[in-house]
């Protein structure tokens, strides 16, 4: 008996207007929060590689050459060209605000289980601070530490023009052929 | 220039005619300069087994510009006189620290060039030491790419950049396993896949990736370097692992032999040759001092095969 008031109870409840049971609920999202954040950030990656592609329209095209001087030059010039092509760019362009919440937990997951070991692996040979600013030239005296496949894997895709790396306790997305830093997250890497 | 640097080449020449092992660094990176390496140790190189084999040579870890590069590089240009290999494999760390232009004359082209002017290819892939950028070199002979493949004989080598195994790199090496009908597949890359090394020891993630399609598609033989010694791996899977990132660099006493140790040796630098004649892989390691301190050899595996018992012979 008490089961049956129980229903009634609730089918009359949910036959009342929204109004009548209380404070309105905030609409749910029809996309859902972080979806929406990869899509965004995987706009601003599309966005900046149509930027690189027309920065690589203004310098001389690089194919194989046996002076690495020309390759030097080249990518000198490359970089350039996208800094003054991007003059007033800033950390979070593209590591997006609302996306980085995802990204630091991507990269929380992809630690877990880790031996510390393996850890310090990573950022061996790096300094344990380093200067980053937007588009600046990665050091060439700095090792590009190896990207475990597995943590790849779990990141949004980049095209071929961008790359994640671990600098010190960083994350940077590195332009590959410019040899510049295009955006970071400070302090991405999880120490424990 | 002091009055010993100014006579250094006639001092080398008087050790030499005594039969002394002395390298000369004089410390100075200018691309013209002169080096001399030499080492009156008698070379243990052994000639090759069979005509028309395929012939090469594997270094790792070799851009440092130093001496040991030197004297190694100089060491392989004698080994080419009694076995002519045809060209060679770079595992990797083609150029420590900066790359300007008198960089890759001073860790490459110079530490090289007595081969190099014999007309020997260089084929490399790229350590976390390397710009990405090296595959615009045309000595290295990427093509201008990351990963690449090419056909010697019946050999299809697959070099992999594996300081960034992603999706795309992963998908074009299954699809380049799968389309290759050569006997042989042998790939090449950075990273050991398996190490005893007490700094790094095996790269996981990258196996995790890599070593299913290995399996799957026939490869025979691993070259790995980033550990600065020689390993020879026990087989894993049916796959034969070598690691030999000692060219330039070494750690000494950084192996800790275990249950994946075939054979190891981390007290002096090192080189490999190979060769592939039919169905037998043979191959000799020496040591910068020319003493061979590996050798052996192994049968070609088709996929899905276990060779672990195929060893024929080591010495």
């Amino acid at each position: 008996m008490k089961s049956l008031r129980a229903t009634m109870c609730v089918v009359a409840l949910s036959t009342l207007p929204a109004s009548a049971v209380g404070p309105a609920q905030a609409p749910t999202p029809a996309v859902n929060q972080t979806g929406a954040a990869v899509l965004a950030f995987q706009q601003k990656v599309a966005d900046y590689v149509k930027l690189h592609n027309q920065a690589e329209s203004k310098v001389p095209s690089l194919t194989e050459t046996d002076d690495p001087a020309k390759i030097a030059a080249r990518e000198a010039a490359l970089g350039e060209a996208i800094r003054q092509m991007r003059a007033t760019a800033k950390p979070g362009d593209i590591f997006i605000a609302e996306f980085r919440p995802h990204l630091l937990a991507l990269l929380r997951s992809g630690f877990a289980g880790r031996p510390r070991g393996d850890r310090q692996a990573l950022v061996e040979d790096q300094p344990k601070s380093m200067a980053l600013s937007t588009y600046m030239t990665y050091p060439p005296s700095i090792p590009l530490a190896t990207f475990p496949g597995k943590l790849l894997r779990s990141l949004p895709d980049l095209p071929p023009e961008l790359e994640y790396r671990i600098v010190g306790r960083h994350l940077i997305l590195r332009d590959v052929k410019a040899n510049i830093v295009v955006d970071f997250v400070r302090d991405a890497v999880p120490t424990t | 220039m002091t009055a010993v640097t100014r006579h250094l080449p006639w001092l080398a020449l008087v050790l030499l005619a005594l039969g002394s092992t002395f390298p000369i660094d004089a410390g100075s990176s200018s691309a013209t300069e002169t080096t001399v390496a030499v080492s009156s140790a008698p070379d243990e190189t052994l000639p090759p087994v069979a005509e028309d084999s395929v012939r090469f040579a594997v270094l790792g870890d070799t851009g440092t510009g130093g001496t040991a590069q030197r004297e190694v590089g100089a060491r392989l240009a004698q080994s080419h006189r009694v076995f002519p290999y045809e060209f060679v494999l770079l595992l990797g760390d083609n150029l420590y620290g900066s790359e300007r232009p008198q960089d890759f004359a001073k860790k490459f082209e110079l530490p090289y060039k007595p081969i190099l002017d014999r007309g020997i290819q260089f084929y490399a892939s790229l350590g976390n030491h390397d710009d990405p950028n090296q595959r615009f070199y045309q000595p290295f002979n990427m093509s201008g790419q990351r990963f690449y493949t090419f056909r010697k004989g019946d050999v299809r080598f697959f070099a992999l950049d594996s300081n960034y195994m992603d999706k795309d790199q992963q998908a074009w090496l299954e699809r380049e396993l799968a389309n290759s009908d050569s006997k042989w597949k042998i790939a090449f890359h950075h990273h050991p896949l398996y190490s005893s090394g007490a700094r790094h020891g095996s790269e996981e993630d990258l196996r995790a990736i890599v070593e299913p399609l290995f399996v799957k598609h026939g490869v025979s033989v691993v070259f790995a370097g980033h550990e600065h010694f020689y390993e020879r791996l026990k087989p894993q899977k049916g796959i034969f692992h070598f690691t030999n990132g000692a060219a330039a660099k070494l750690r000494a006493g950084n192996i800790r032999v275990g249950a994946l140790t075939a054979k190891g040796f981390d007290t002096d630098h090192s080189y490999m040759l190979v060769e592939i004649a039919g169905d037998e892989l043979h191959f000799q390691t020496l040591s910068r001092p020319g003493k061979r301190v590996d050798s052996g050899t192994i049968q070609v595996r088709s996929a899905a095969t276990d060779t672990s018992k195929e060893m024929d012979s080591w010495h």
